[in-house]
């Protein structure tokens, strides 16, 4: 009798593991990922609403079943803007066997490019610096870089001077690589015949005035101010600037300054900050679009952030859209690998990534150009579109362009 | 010459919030002994707290603004009550440890809170045409900041010369056995010391959050920002505060208008407090200020 109890529960055991196994067959594939971002730290206003977009859009990927009955996983931690911590991130998210990496900072993207390249793993970070292209194969800008973009907005500031001789231009940039890394390419874009004067370039620091500052702008007839650093700043400087009653009510208003920022130094999240002050009249430049561009991306992504219970201040953020964005090509090298047959591992998403290009280039919906990568050219959208701020929201300004110096002095 | 004295008004505007910025450790400090590192996340808990009850309850920002520092006056008086009562007679750096973990604890509970991740900017109920006058401008925002600065600077030093409590928290800080054998409850000296801290936290929270808008890192670092004003003041010394505040704000908007953009130089104005700062510390290693206390052996 025990005999035949012993059988039917053995029998039964193997079903329930034949079961098991057949249910996680039919389950398929899990691909890991990892982002590393700060959440508590001095970007934590930007790194917040990039990883809710991160991990909303790897949401929305499952729940929809875009990757079939395959599933995707994204590790998310907190690295608190410290280098240090990153690494140990990284190293972490490795022992967890990850095919595809998203970092952040241009610090630590640039500390970790020499591991990247050993690790062999296609890494997408939110820095748009173009020295993290450098000295490595597998760091890819999602979208135009800095140097695009500053020296996008001194073309603008060239091309549209309102007045006689060349416009007098301040650079105000964040005290660090990244913001640092237009510097050179304006200076080399000048020299390359780029029309503007460059007066002066500004590293700010912690600072409650910028009296001093704007002052000493407006006595070397300073017309334009291109900021690449971070919001908080810019909106200091901004409020300084209203309370001077120095901010142009007009682009290029003769004896006021018009005020411009690259990807970081503006958008949503400055109005925010700096009020009334850069509620109008504050030029702004991304690769990515704005809620305020009607289309099928601005309406995916309302949807989607309120498909995941996001207020509508995160919903309408750039940053929510970069991190959405970032996923997004992610998602599409998996997609591609998997319909030539291929293994998804880190060699089969690089082979993806650097043949996104030409006709297999991606329209993410979330960009204004498409994403194309190649071994050659690494920096996704290369278009950038112009916003200017009106009754505090971001409208567009004429079609997507391209930096025409930045391809001269590459 | 405009420029001159348009670089002293504002450096007086921005070093009078930097002395309001620094009452908070010296009111602490002048009774207690202890170096509050947790005072940068209390001036921003002060800011966020207006903003919610101006945009989320819908009071009127100047009550909101008297609100905060009531409830960060009771918030702070707390905090010494649950976490720091205990460690009278304890060794100074472990009460130091207990405000760093206590920093911890608040930066926490904000980046719980969208004011962890988001930015924010007051509703602006001032007039946003500058005030200006001989070619010197300034901002109705600093103008109602200086005057609510010096107004609670004047009243906490009426309140330390003239008011029986303040005698008595300045005598705990001198010796608190001896308070405490004339009847001086050492306690709630303390408590107090922590409660008008945490008010004027609030008040400097509201000032700075008008001027740079609400982002919970710009907000916290001033609680090192201010650093070289608490030194170079003397940490016991409301007076110190108020100098060194002025003398600061002055440093900075002279280095950053003579000195940036001239010999290759640039954010002079970050560098130069601590610079001064090392030099007053080599002739007066107590702050402008400060008591040099001399004990007998």
């Amino acid at each position: 009798m025990k005999h035949k109890q012993f059988t039917i529960m053995l029998v039964a055991l193997s079903f329930l593991l034949l079961l098991g196994f057949s249910s996680q067959v039919m389950a398929g594939e899990t691909y890991k990922m990892g982002l590393s971002i700060d959440m508590t730290g001095a970007t934590s206003d930007v790194g917040t609403p990039y990883s809710k977009g991160v991990e909303d859009y790897v949401k929305y990927v499952n729940d929809e079943k875009l990757l079939g009955d395959d599933k995707l996983v994204c590790f998310i931690r907190d690295d608190g803007y410290k280098t240090e911590v990153t690494k140990r991130n990284f190293e972490d998210f490795l022992d967890e066997d990850i095919v595809f990496y998203l970092n952040y900072s241009t610090g630590s993207t640039m500390a970790l490019r020499q591991d990247f390249q050993e690790e062999q793993i296609p890494v997408l970070p939110a820095s748009f610096h173009a020295g993290n292209l450098e000295g490595n194969d597998y760091i890819f800008l999602p979208i135009a870089s800095y140097s695009s973009q500053a020296v996008g907005l001194a073309e603008y500031v060239a091309a549209n001077h309102k007045g006689s001789g060349k416009p007098k231009v301040a650079l105000f940039l964040h005290p660090s690589a990244f913001g640092r890394a237009p510097r050179d390419d304006v200076k080399k874009s000048i020299d390359a015949g780029l029309a503007i004067d460059l007066v002066e370039i500004v590293e700010h620091g912690k600072d409650l005035d910028n009296t001093a500052m704007l002052k000493r702008f407006q006595s070397k007839g300073v017309q334009y101010v291109i900021s690449q650093t971070v919001q908080p700043p810019v909106a200091t400087m901004l409020k300084g600037a209203q309370s001077l009653g120095m901010i142009a009510k007009t682009y290029g208003e003769a004896g006021k300054i018009t005020f411009l920022g690259c990807h970081y130094g503006g958008g949503p999240a400055l109005v925010a900050l700096a009020g009334s002050a850069a509620n109008e009249n504050y030029y702004w430049t991304t690769s990515y679009k704005m809620m305020t561009a009607k289309g099928p991306g601005r309406d995916a992504q309302f949807a989607l952030a309120e498909r995941y219970g996001r207020d509508e201040n995160v919903a309408k953020d750039a940053n929510y859209t970069n991190g959405i964005m970032v996923v997004q090509v992610a998602v599409e090298t998996i997609r591609r690998a998997k319909a030539k047959g291929k293994k998804i591992t880190r060699a089969a998403l690089y082979e993806e990534m650097v043949a996104m290009n030409g006709f297999n280039a991606f329209n993410s919906l979330t960009t204004v150009g498409p994403v194309s990568f190649s071994k050659a050219d690494r920096e996704g959208v290369d278009t950038l579109q112009l916003y200017v701020s009106k009754g505090g929201l971001f409208y567009e300004i004429g079609a997507p362009f391209a930096s025409e110096y930045v391809q001269k002095i590459k | 010459m405009s420029y001159f004295f348009q670089l002293v008004v504002s450096g007086i505007v921005v070093g009078s919030i930097y002395a309001l910025s620094a009452l908070g450790f010296v009111l602490i400090y002048k009774s207690s002994r202890v170096l509050n590192i947790a005072h940068g996340q209390i001036i921003a808990a002060g800011a966020f707290i207006t903003y919610a009850l101006t945009v989320f309850v819908g009071i009127h920002i100047v009550l909101s603004f008297l609100l905060s520092m009531v409830i960060t006056f009771f918030l702070a008086m707390s905090v010494e009550r649950v976490f720091l009562r205990r460690l009278i007679g304890e060794p100074i750096i472990s009460v130091i440890m207990v405000t760093i973990g206590l920093m911890s604890i608040i930066d926490g509970i904000i980046y719980m809170t969208p004011f962890g991740a988001e930015n924010f900017s007051f509703p602006e109920f001032l007039p946003k045409t500058p005030i200006s006058f001989m070619g010197i401008s300034m901002s109705w925002t600093q103008m109602v900041g200086v005057l609510i600065t010096f107004t609670m600077i004047g009243a906490f030093t009426w309140f330390f010369k003239a008011s029986t409590v303040g005698i008595s928290m300045r005598a705990v800080s001198d010796d608190q056995f001896a308070s405490m054998s004339i009847g001086i409850s050492v306690p709630k000296v303390f408590g107090l010391a922590w409660a008008t801290a945490g008010l004027s936290a609030a008040a400097a929270g509201g000032i700075i959050g008008n001027i740079t808008g609400l982002n919970f890192y710009v907000l916290h670092s001033f609680g090192i920002i201010v650093f070289p004003v608490v030194i170079v003041g003397g940490l016991d010394s409301i007076f110190g505060a108020i100098v060194a505040g002025i003398i600061m704000g002055l440093i900075q908007q002279f280095a950053s208008g003579y000195l940036d953009g001239h010999w290759g130089l640039y954010g002079t104005a970050d560098v130069l407090p601590y610079i001064i700062l090392l030099i007053i510390l080599l002739f007066k290693p107590h702050g402008l200020f400060g008591i040099h206390e001399i004990e007998r052996v």
